[in-house]
């Protein structure tokens, strides 16, 4: 048997993650009481298995919606791809707007020169914070 | 289209290995235009409407393409419209630039071949110009819908196809026609 839990964390200040947890539980034969005319005698009540064993496994990803750059499309906790090509890495930083939407620094400040918006929300673009 | 792929995937492959040695001359790099409209295209494959079709001359080029239009309803319906689509270095922040290389009586292509489409305008003063969220398959189907949906009698490039449906809609549907035969039919 196998249980899937996905939670999603949606706080602005903690990275928005995915949660996938994966538990499995092992039977053991003898726990199993599939004899419906044999009730457990102990109980009175009758039992069709008892959990053993419980393996919890986690994982988390980047929420894709929220955290890809819109102008070059990648991650923006990656360099962008401007960057990349150049081997600019360690340059490469985040800038968020007053929008609360997030772009490469690099990549906004190509598209503000041409239209002072955020390509999302078409507001007007305002920075709120440049960093990592 | 493959071809790219294969140089893209080469190059990334030099730089994890990280044997500068061996990077490629200036000049071959793959521009950052290149690398989004690989995916792109991909995408455009899959999601063209059924009265469009896209075709690549150089499948080692992917900015420049030509889109034929044949639309299923509405005054153009079974014309053959050709639209050359060309993208600018500084795409995905500058637009793709199109141009009808079918002569056409429609409001909202001249008669040279602009056309007034607003997701194609670099400059707009609300939402509805070029933003990089943007994708070619928005201007396919944009163009597509400049047929149906799109098509906008109010504000016209052709101020006198406009003018003419607004005094006489059959003799518009009839100049409409008379291009279609002249320029717009299969050829023989
Ligand atoms: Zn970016
Ligand atoms: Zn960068
Ligand atoms: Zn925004």
């Amino acid at each position: 048997m196998i249980f899937n839990i996905y939670s999603r964390c949606q706080s602005k200040e903690e990275a928005s993650g995915i949660v996938k947890m994966a538990a499995e539980n092992s039977l053991e034969e003898q726990d199993v009481n599939m004899e419906e005319n044999t009730p457990s005698k102990e109980q009175g009540v009758q039992k069709m298995f008892t959990l053993k064993k419980w393996n919890a496994v986690a994982m988390w990803s980047w929420d894709v919606e929220c955290d890809t750059c819109a102008i070059c499309r990648v991650q923006v906790m990656d360099a962008c791809l401007r960057c990349q090509s150049d081997n600019k890495q360690e340059e490469c930083v985040v800038i968020w707007g007053e929008c609360n939407h997030s772009f490469h620094n690099c990549c906004m400040s190509l598209w503000v020169v041409q239209n002072n918006r955020c390509p999302l929300c078409q507001q007007e673009w305002v920075v709120q914070r440049i960093g990592r | 289209m493959i071809t790219l792929a294969k140089k893209i995937k080469e190059e990334r492959d030099k730089k994890e290995k990280g044997n500068r040695a061996t990077e490629s001359p200036k000049g071959s790099r793959i521009s950052v235009r290149d690398k989004l409209l690989t995916k792109e295209v991909t995408e455009l494959d899959e999601n063209v409407p059924e009265s469009c079709k896209v075709d690549f001359k150089d499948p080692n080029v992917l900015h420049e393409f030509t889109l034929t239009v044949t639309p299923g309803e509405g005054y153009w319906k079974e014309g053959i419209f050709i639209f050359h689509v060309m993208i600018p270095e500084e795409y995905n922040i500058k637009p793709p630039h199109v141009l009808c290389e079918t002569k056409i009586w429609h409001p909202n292509i001249s008669e040279n071949g602009e056309v007034c489409l607003s997701l194609l305008r670099e400059h707009t003063l609300d939402g509805s110009g070029w933003a990089p969220t943007r994708k070619l398959k928005d201007i396919v189907w944009g163009l597509n819908s400049l047929f149906t949906d799109l098509l906008n009698f109010d504000d016209p490039l052709n101020v006198e196809a406009s003018e003419l449906y607004f005094k006489n809609k059959e003799s518009f549907r009839r100049r409409v026609e008379d291009y279609i035969r002249l320029y717009a039919s299969p050829r023989r």
